[in-house]
């Protein structure tokens, strides 16, 4: 059944040009970083400190693994599209009814499309943090190519990938409640802003927290440079809580509601 | 053997389908006949387990649609409200299918072949023609070599060749003591088609018997029909 689900994703054109935009635009981001990147490199200091951004000296190896992962986790605001998309085809026209035909048990097909779309993500997810990868090669290769391969560098990249699997399925639970892909866009762009405004954050860092992109910002950037406003567990709690809590939404309205 | 039971389905305040009953029995085409409105694409929908019923029960060999395992093998249905995505490729789409009820992958090109779209395999869905898109539709039902066949109106948009072979095939598919429940509102087709059938009307069941029955006492199934549903 996971195996259904995935041919359908993988033979949908609309999840390939999503991935694609995604990724291009991520390749053109770190391909206009990369110059400035190999400069900085250049200049590190004899006691190993770099400027990444002008005027903010800091420690080469951790500035290095922090903007890796950064340039990740920015992509990765995108990566719920994915979930919107995959989530929404059976909408699109009345999929969904061919969908319940072919597995009417509720819950079993809520799992199988929520497995298929973690495997997808968890693909997408590698890529991005692939290629922000072979970019900081390209800066680092002559300074410290192995600093991209530290324990650092894959916690920062292994706790990218959590994150991007994990908001990417809340994208695909919230389409699956609102039955729409537009709605679930909308949804998920309302998700967003709140994160990338930080609007929240200024009178209610508690409440920030609780929404998942932010958690994402939470577990994944530095809290020497960046204002946070919870911890890393607190990040990781309510970034597992959110699919878990949305998906079960999902199954229980998929149950109660007429297949249209 | 399909069994509807003092079946009732409201969308609101609106009654679509009102304590239906009746029995769909192996070995023959049983049709299932209404006017626009009538409640028969509602009843086959909670038949098929898309829609919840307001009260009652619909059962294939004494099991709820939602309580089979792989149901494709068992039972093939063609709906209004279950289709392809547009954008994907036939194939892929029967692929899909396939592949949730672990049915081999090669009846997908068996099926494909069977309803004549064979050579459109690997086009995408919305470059379909009406008649195509209904014969896609087709070929999802049988893809499991399923004992019963439900068809919401599977002649719609096909042309007389099409319509020829459904006929025969749903004939020779219930001769080999098969179940074909089909709805349709073309008396003269259903006259041809179907051995008995069941009428439907405002949501009620206004008439049941063999086709020889039904238009005992009238010109044609047409005039029965009218008769039968007027009022
Ligand atoms: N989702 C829905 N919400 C509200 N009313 C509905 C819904 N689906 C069907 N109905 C109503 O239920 C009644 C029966 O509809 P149904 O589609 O079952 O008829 P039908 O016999 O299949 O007609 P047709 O020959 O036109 O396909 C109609 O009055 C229709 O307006
Ligand atoms: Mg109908």
């Amino acid at each position: 059944m996971t195996g259904a689900e995935l041919t359908k994703i993988l033979t949908l054109r609309s999840v390939w040009i999503v991935t694609g935009v995604i990724l291009a635009l991520h390749l053109l981001v770190s391909y206009l970083n990369v110059g400035t990147n190999i400069e900085a490199v250049r200049a590190i200091t004899p006691d190993g400190t770099i400027e990444l951004f002008a005027d903010d000296p800091q420690p080469a190896g951790r500035a290095i693994i922090d903007f890796l992962v950064a340039s990740s986790f920015q992509m990765g605001l995108f990566l719920p599209g994915l979930g919107v998309v995959i989530a929404g085809q059976e909408f699109r026209t009345s999929q969904l009814g061919q969908t319940l035909l072919a597995v009417p048990h509720r819950g079993r097909l809520i799992v199988a499309k929520a497995v298929a779309t973690a495997v997808y993500l968890l693909f997408a997810a590698l890529v991005v943090a692939g290629a922000s990868t072979a970019f900081m090669y390209a800066a680092v290769r002559d300074w410290n190519p192995g600093l991209l391969v530290s324990p650092d560098a894959w916690l920062g990249q292994g706790k990218f990938v959590v994150f991007a699997v994990l908001t990417g399925l809340v994208g695909f639970a919230v389409t699956m409640i609102v039955r729409s892909t537009l709605a679930g866009v909308a949804v998920i762009v309302g998700l967003a802003t709140v994160t990338m405004t930080q609007l929240l954050a200024a009178f209610s860092p508690a409440l920030d927290a609780l929404f998942p992109l932010s958690a994402g910002r939470n577990l994944l950037l530095d809290p020497v440079v960046n204002r946070l406003s919870a911890s890393p567990v607190h990040a990781m709690a309510v970034l597992v809580a959110w699919p878990l809590v949305t998906t079960a939404v999902a199954a229980f309205l998929l149950a109660r509601r007429d297949a249209r | 053997m399909i069994e509807i039971s003092r079946l009732s389905k409201r969308y609101g305040a609106k009654t679509a389908v009102d304590d239906v009953s009746f029995s769909v029995r192996p070995g023959r085409v049983t049709g299932f006949l209404g006017p626009n409105g009538a409640g028969k694409s509602t009843t086959l929908r909670v038949l098929l387990g898309l829609d919840h019923p307001t009260s009652g029960t619909a059962l294939i060999d004494g099991r709820r649609y939602r309580d089979l395992r792989h149901p494709l093998r068992t039972v093939g249905a063609l709906l209004d409200g279950a289709g392809p995505v547009p954008e994907r490729r036939a194939i892929d789409h029967l692929t899909w299918i396939a592949q949730s009820n672990r049915i081999p992958r090669r009846r997908v090109r068996e099926v494909l072949d069977l309803v004549g779209l064979g050579d459109a395999a690997g086009q995408r869905v919305k470059k379909y023609s009406l008649g195509m898109g209904q014969r896609l539709g087709i070929a999802a039902a049988l893809l499991g070599d399923p004992e019963i066949l439900v068809l919401d109106e599977p002649v719609n948009g096909l042309d007389p060749d099409g319509i020829r072979w459904v006929r025969t095939f749903l004939r020779e598919f219930a001769a080999g003591g098969r179940t074909v429940l089909l709805s349709s509102h073309l008396m003269t087709e259903m006259a041809e088609t179907a051995d008995e059938a069941v009428v439907i009307a405002n949501g009620r069941i206004v008439a049941r018997g063999s086709i020889e029955e039904l238009t005992a006492g009238h010109a044609s199934l047409e005039t029965a029909f009218f008769a039968l549903t007027e009022g």
